[in-house]
């Protein structure tokens, strides 16, 4: 044996060491992943209490950075959301893995309770100090204020320089961090990209912004109605593991094992029960499921699990996703930017590998774009209404798009890439356990399943996309129909009428005819072009329908 | 001018051409008076409208026509066709010649001295190429005929008993006796009709050799001399005064024709069975631009065996040939000319070529004995002799 000693270390110690695994592997990615954090703890906050959510983003440059090729930078996000109980800010904000939604298998944007902690301790390790956090709750007389940081020793969140002040609003919260980043305003892995895509998916935020050296932008809402989030299901067996089964069953005690399945989990009733018991194969001793929970010895778990494997159950239900909506979608679209004409596919809650997920698309053309016909278009990722901005390659969403067709609904394309032309993609995947590749959640594993539910979205929204662009085209046509009768019909009868020594008359009769022949071409041509935009109108009244727009 | 009169099956003679002109323009123009859509009908040449019959000799065009409606999308081809024939109508009303290449030139001219033809511009000679060969289906003429002629390649040709008599265009006579070239050779023209044929004394064959080197080096070793005889290169697929050229030679002095070229599919079908009854692209002109009397004398499969020749496998990186072993085969399923019985032998030599892939040069003669230059010679005279050829 050596004689060093084995030491466990805290959880904050771990990821203090390991920054980079949970988005922090770059000082641009530092930028980003700070303020995604506490953007998504702002929104998370205000749907969980039902506040249409107002954010103020502030993002400054304060001078040199300690570390290569920084800037020190200065975030701030300030929210009108419920507030945190000054007694919980230490957890919020300094300690990792304190959750209110880890593993509750709701899609929230936030699951784990890592992200904000480690804003904090980037910002401790890179210039000395932690996040600077001011919040009200409605209970609470005054605002409480402070620096929160890290303990990394001990996993523990400690406040310095508490004091507490008269706030000019009922509740919310602002947090501030200063540390070493740079920053990306433009490009796919942008601020203004990340901005832009989290006002997409959330059509019931307000966004205020300033970026540096210049003017607040503000993105008002484009509805009032706020998402709903759906009530977790219980876990369906299908997806668990021998450990976390037995763990589960814990939670439960003195409870007869058929109570525990059937509330526990989902998808087990009576009937499946009979029919374990019933199968030789899994050879189930008599009565176990009338024994109590803390009964069952571990091969008693292990052969209850491998029987509830080999069972057939019906898939996990779907109820527990969340959507953003056609409706608010369409109306959210037009804050990117003028756009054209635009259209967007909700699908049905379904599972993938044995998970539910719901996808949705949104196509749009920008007006101020049109110049950019060779140039791939702009693919906006979301998960669970979270952007994602890094390793777009790998990503189930990016791959779906690729592999459709799109040269059939009328765009360019180049072999195995991307379509071209003057569009947003925008795909949002929602799901209460969404597989991601790695733990700072930049790209959606790509399963096969995942990857055809969305190719399928992608080829709905293709085909009302389609529509567009084949009214564009026949309206071209028309033009260009119109065009060639003008220029070539007199060339045509001149040159006829010299070679046959044609009279004056003969030539205006002729004229006149060829006028009609073409101009009956040119008709159909106007008929089909009406033809594309009532099939158009047809399309658009099925996908807006009324909804109250605040503001 | 007036050199044919007479209507042919294959083209219309020059003489008819422009009233043939005026009718077609007459009629799109009296459609257009009375509103109605005017139609051309073009024949359709391509291999599915050829038919063979070895009567005849030579592909025909069958009854498929193109038809091309006046409508918005054919304006422009017809407004183009227009335009050009009048270019084509001036030419043989003032004798003017030109190429395919100079016309292209010629009309953006015209079009660069009257803006309003602006929108009728070619942007590059192809798509000029494709309205002159449109009027051409529509009149159903040679572009020949249209005094539009291709540069004259291949046909060298040599005899010491052969002699030519040329019309020129100014009704002017010119005799050549091809006796009195020494070693050069006489170059026909693309409009063979302008040219009489007469022998000095008789002449017992004609010998059409693929390869023009081959042809030079026979008759430098004397070929000509011994043998009365006509001597001609190809030059590859032989081009219109190629084809012309053999059929004068084939119908005035009514004498053998041998071609003497590689044992390959590229000879077989775009050479071979060019020369003996044309291509589909030209069946309305094929009448005048094939020899159906010509004969294959070799490179034959069994030439290889019987002479030792050297052979080799057709390379798969041989592109050319390759494509060619493909197309034989499509020829041997769709080409009526490989289907006619009479032609058994040729489509043999296919079925030979692609069963066994493996190809053998003209040029292999010479290795049956190095040492005997004349040894090509003999062994043409010897297969010639004794009917060894398909």
């Amino acid at each position: 044996m050596s004689d060093k000693k084995i030491s466990s270390s805290s959880t904050a110690e771990y990821f203090s060491k390991n920054l980079q695994q949970v988005g922090f592997s770059s000082p641009t990615k530092a930028v980003l992943t700070t303020l995604k954090e506490a953007v998504d703890n702002a929104l998370d906050a205000c749907e969980e209490h039902g506040l249409a959510p107002e954010i103020k983003v502030e993002i400054e440059r304060l001078g040199p950075g300690s570390i290569k090729n920084s800037e020190r930078i200065r975030v701030v996000v300030d929210d009108n959301g419920p507030g945190i109980e000054a007694d919980d800010l230490t957890k919020v904000f300094g300690e990792y893995l304190a959750s209110s939604k880890f593993g509750r298998g709701r899609c929230t944007r936030g699951q784990q309770g890592i992200g904000i902690s480690a804003a904090t301790t980037w910002a401790q390790l890179t210039c000395a100090q932690g996040a600077k956090v001011t919040s009200k709750t409605k209970a609470m007389r005054k605002a409480v204020s402070g620096m929160v940081e890290v303990d990394i020793k001990n996993n523990k969140g400690v406040i310095k320089n508490r004091e507490t002040f008269e706030w000019d609003r009922p509740s919310g919260t602002r947090v501030e961090f200063v540390f070493d980043g740079r920053i990306q305003v433009n490009g796919e892995a942008g601020i203004l990209n990340y901005l832009l895509g989290t006002s997409l998916v959330n059509p019931h935020l307000t966004l205020h912004y300033r970026l540096p050296e210049q003017e607040w932008q503000k993105s008002p809402r484009v509805t009032s109605t706020l998402p709903v989030i759906p009530e977790a299901t219980e876990p369906h067996p299908h997806t668990m593991k021998l450990g976390e089964f037995i763990a589960h069953s814990h939670l439960f005690g003195k409870v007869k094992v058929s109570g525990w399945l059937k509330k526990g989990f989902s998808r087990i009733s009576d009937q499946v029960m009979n029919e374990m018991a019933k199968e030789p194969k899994n050879g189930l001793a008599k009565g176990i499921f009338d024994k109590n929970v803390d009964q069952l010895a571990d091969g008693d778990f292990t052969k209850l699990f491998t029987a509830i494997q080999n069972t057939e159950l019906k898939p996990p239900s779907t109820t527990s996703v969340l959507s953003i909506g056609e409706d608010a979608m369409s109306k959210s679209i037009q804050r990117i930017g003028k756009v054209d004409f635009f259209s967007v596919v909700t699908r049905k809650p379904t599972i993938c590998d044995f998970k539910p997920v719901q996808v949705e698309v949104a196509i749009a053309r920008l007006e101020e774009r049109a110049s950019e016909g060779d140039s791939p278009v702009q693919v906006l990722r979301f998960a669970n209404r979270v952007p994602l901005q890094f390793d777009k390659s790998a990503c189930a969403i990016v791959q779906a798009i690729t592999s459709v067709n799109w040269r059939a609904y009328g765009l360019g394309q180049p072999k195995d890439a991307l379509p071209q032309g003057p569009y947003i993609f925008a795909v949002s995947v929602v799901s209460p356990f969404i597989k991601f590749k790695n733990a700072s959640k930049e790209t959606i594993d790509a399963s096969d399943e995942l990857v055809e539910e969305i190719r399928r979205t992608l080829m709905q929204a293709g085909q009302k996309l389609s529509r567009y662009i084949k009214a564009e085209d026949k309206a071209n046509d028309l033009e260009e129909k119109i065009r060639y009768i003008e220029q070539f019909g007199p060339i045509l009868v001149e040159g006829l009428a010299r070679i046959t020594s044609a009279k004056e008359d003969q030539k205006i009769r002729a004229r006149e005819g060829l006028m009609k022949i073409l101009g009956r071409d040119a008709n159909e041509a106007k008929n089909q072009v009406s033809e594309a935009n009532r099939k158009l109108e047809i399309q658009k009244s099925k996908d807006v329908t009324e909804e109250e727009v605040e503001e | 001018m007036g050199l044919r009169t007479g209507n042919r099956k294959g083209g219309k003679a020059q003489n008819l051409i422009p009233q043939l002109s005026i009718d077609l323009c007459k009629k799109l123009l009296s459609d257009l008076e009375k509103g109605k859509r005017p139609v051309l009908h073009a024949t359709k040449c391509a291999l599915d409208n050829a038919i063979y019959n070895h009567k005849v000799g030579y592909l025909t065009p069958g009854n498929k026509k193109v038809a091309t409606e006046l409508n918005v999308s054919s304006v422009k081809k017809m407004s183009r066709a227009v335009f050009m024939l009048e270019i084509l109508l001036r030419n043989i009303e003032t004798g003017a010649v030109n190429t395919k290449r100079e016309l292209y030139y010629i009309s953006k001219g015209e079009i660069k001295g009257t803006p309003m033809l602006k929108p009728l511009d070619f942007t590059d000679q192809p798509e000029s190429d494709d309205t002159i060969d449109f009027i051409c289906e529509l009149l159903e003429s040679y572009r020949e005929d249209m005094n539009c002629y291709a540069n004259d390649r291949g046909g060298q040709t040599y005899s010491q008993q052969l002699v030519v008599t040329e019309t020129l265009p100014d009704g002017d006579i010119a005799t050549i006796d091809l006796s009195m070239l020494g070693t050069s050779p006489f170059q026909p023209k693309n409009r063979p009709q302008n040219l009489r044929l007469t022998a000095k004394k008789k002449i017992d064959f004609a010998l059409i050799v693929e390869s023009e080197g081959t042809a030079n080096t026979l008759v430098a070793n004397g070929f000509t001399k011994r043998n009365n005889c006509i001597l001609m290169g190809s030059q590859g697929v032989p081009s219109n005064a190629v084809r012309g050229w053999s059929k004068l030679i084939q119908d005035h002095l009514k004498i053998p024709l041998y071609f003497f070229g590689d044992l390959d599919a590229y000879t077989m079908q775009n050479i071979y069975r060019t020369l003996k009854a044309g291509s589909a692209a030209s069946l309305i002109r094929n009448q005048d631009y094939s020899a159906p009397d010509v004969r294959f004398l070799g490179v034959l499969p069994e030439d290889i065996k019987k002479y030792d020749l050297f052979d080799y496998p057709v390379r798969e990186n041989d592109a050319q040939e390759m494509r060619s072993l493909k197309k034989a085969d499509d020829a041997l399923k769709n080409d009526p000319f490989f289907h006619d019985k009479k032609n058994k032998g040729v489509a043999d030599i296919l079925r030979w070529l692609l069963k066994n892939k493996r190809r053998c040069e003209q040029q292999a003669f010479f290795s049956v004995n190095p040492k005997d230059p004349t040894m090509p010679e003999k062994i043409i005279l010897d297969k010639i002799k004794r009917g060894d050829f398909v």
